[in-house]
């Protein structure tokens, strides 16, 4: 069977407006959640340096509750228990899962820079939030950048799940057309290249970011 | 003057420093002299609120030093053994980072001020590379212009000769000793007897957490014979 057999290149063309608009929402929603995810994991992070016991139970709570349960029921809880907009609480689902794992993340991160860094910034006169923001948070940043980027790369994918509660993202816009052509291979297949496309400009955005930041590191 | 007065540190109760007391004057150099573990270092990290203590008082000029703000006020600096620069950043941006964070000085008068320290250390055509491409001199002259940015009266050496070779070593003591002369009171903590020879300094030799023998260096290369404890610990290093 040959490529113009199973797609269909006119369809393909029609449809590509309507899937470029539900890519735009699949990166509003994956770029809303990077933001949630990326200030709550590190706010979780330097709270649990903290070691105030209580704090950290709760925050131990927290992050087996979200890593343990899948991410579809985590947004389901959002939209139907609270009534949230499916906008929102795709981005609250999502958001707070990847909070989670991008804590664990960047604690790992933090437990890599030196004591002797902290020490020389304390020396010097540095305060605790100083040093967090000059001297650990860079460093920490840099080391788990791979690991971030990958984090990111899935909140990517894991957007789609947005379409189980409605949200007419990319996923939802390729079923649309599907049901509506009865063509599963041409919107799916554009559907992928779509989300292909996004997550390897990511990944190439990340490699960037990464040679450009540690550029202090001898070679 | 630095003063410090019945120093004491205890861990697990195991005293690490016991009863220390010792003065430097404005401009010298007190040489805490002895083998790993006997409580040096410790001394340091103490003076520079990195270690808390349990009995001691502490005056610097006669008034007296609060170790739990020194950081602060930057009365007290510190060249760490390994350095500690800030591997992230610049060499510029090691020197100019607290200047501009916590001395609150203008961008341009902290790079005035890093250039000039820079060129004074013979770095100044290496103030944009980072730190990992420069050579363990070159790391520790940066550390040294870190410090000496701040301005601080008293600077503590930890080990200061421990990664350099013999030929570093004889420059790092004499840019001890221009600091010395230039009026910071200096504390060096080392096991390197080399260094003995090359300040003109007051030894402090160290056992089991403490000052067991003091001697100016002056004297004792006139009269080595007067202090056996200081020959025995030269002897057992050789």
């Amino acid at each position: 069977m040959g490529f113009s057999m199973i797609i269909d290149i006119e369809l393909l063309k029609s449809s590509f407006p309507l899937l470029l608009c539900g890519a735009q929402v699949s990166l509003q929603i994956a770029a809303l959640s990077c933001m949630i995810g990326l200030c709550l994991g590190t706010i979780i992070a330097l709270l649990q340096r903290l070691n105030i016991i209580l704090l950290n139970l709760v925050i131990g709570a927290y992050v087996t509750i979200i890593r343990g349960t899948p991410m579809l029921i985590q947004i389901s809880f959002w939209y139907f228990a609270l009534g949230l907009e499916p906008f929102v609480a795709a981005v609250l689902g999502i958001g707070l899962n990847s909070g989670a794992y991008v804590s664990e993340v960047i604690r790992s991160g933090l437990a890599a820079v030196g004591k002797g860094q902290i020490e020389a910034a304390q020396v010097l006169g540095l305060s605790k939030l100083q040093t967090i923001r000059f001297i650990l948070l860079p460093q920490a940043i840099r080391t788990v950048l791979p690991a971030l980027g990958n984090e990111f790369i899935t909140i990517i994918k894991d957007s789609s799940l947005a379409s189980t509660i409605g949200v007419v993202e990319l996923y939802r816009q390729a079923s649309y057309i599907r049901g509506r052509t009865y063509d599963v291979f041409t919107p799916y297949l554009a559907m992928a290249l779509i989300y292909l496309t996004m997550t390897t400009t990511l990944s190439l955005v990340i490699s960037y970011t990464e040679r450009r930041l540690n550029r202090h590191v001898k070679s | 003057m630095l003063r410090v007065e019945r120093l004491t540190k205890s861990f697990n109760n195991k005293k690490i420093l016991d009863d220390i007391s010792f003065d430097i004057q404005k401009g010298h150099i007190g040489l805490f002299l002895g083998s790993s573990g006997v409580g040096k270092s410790t001394l340091l990290r103490i003076l520079n609120n990195l270690e808390t203590y349990d009995q001691g008082s502490f005056y610097l000029d006669g008034k007296k030093l609060d170790l739990e703000h020194v950081n602060q006020t930057h009365a007290v600096g510190m060249v760490f053994q390994q350095f500690n620069l800030f591997e992230h950043v610049t060499v510029k941006e090691n020197i100019t980072l607290a200047l501009i964070n916590v001395m609150h000085k203008s961008t341009k008068e902290a790079n005035t001020i890093a250039t000039k320290l820079l060129k004074h250390f013979g770095l100044e055509d290496k103030a944009d590379e980072y730190p990992s491409q420069l050579s363990g001199g070159q790391k520790q002259r940066l550390a040294l212009a870190r410090t000496i940015a701040m301005r601080p009266e008293v600077i503590c050496f930890d080990e200061p000769t421990s990664a350099l070779d013999p030929m570093l070593t004889n420059y790092v003591a004499k840019n001890i000793q221009e600091l010395a002369h230039e009026g910071f009171t200096i504390v060096v903590a080392t096991h390197d007897i080399s260094l003995l020879q090359k300040l003109s300094c007051t030894i402090y030799l160290m056992h089991q957490g403490k000052i067991i023998e003091r001697a100016s260096s002056h004297d004792y290369k006139l009269h080595p014979d007067k202090y056996d404890l200081i020959n025995k610990f030269i002897e057992g290093a050789e």
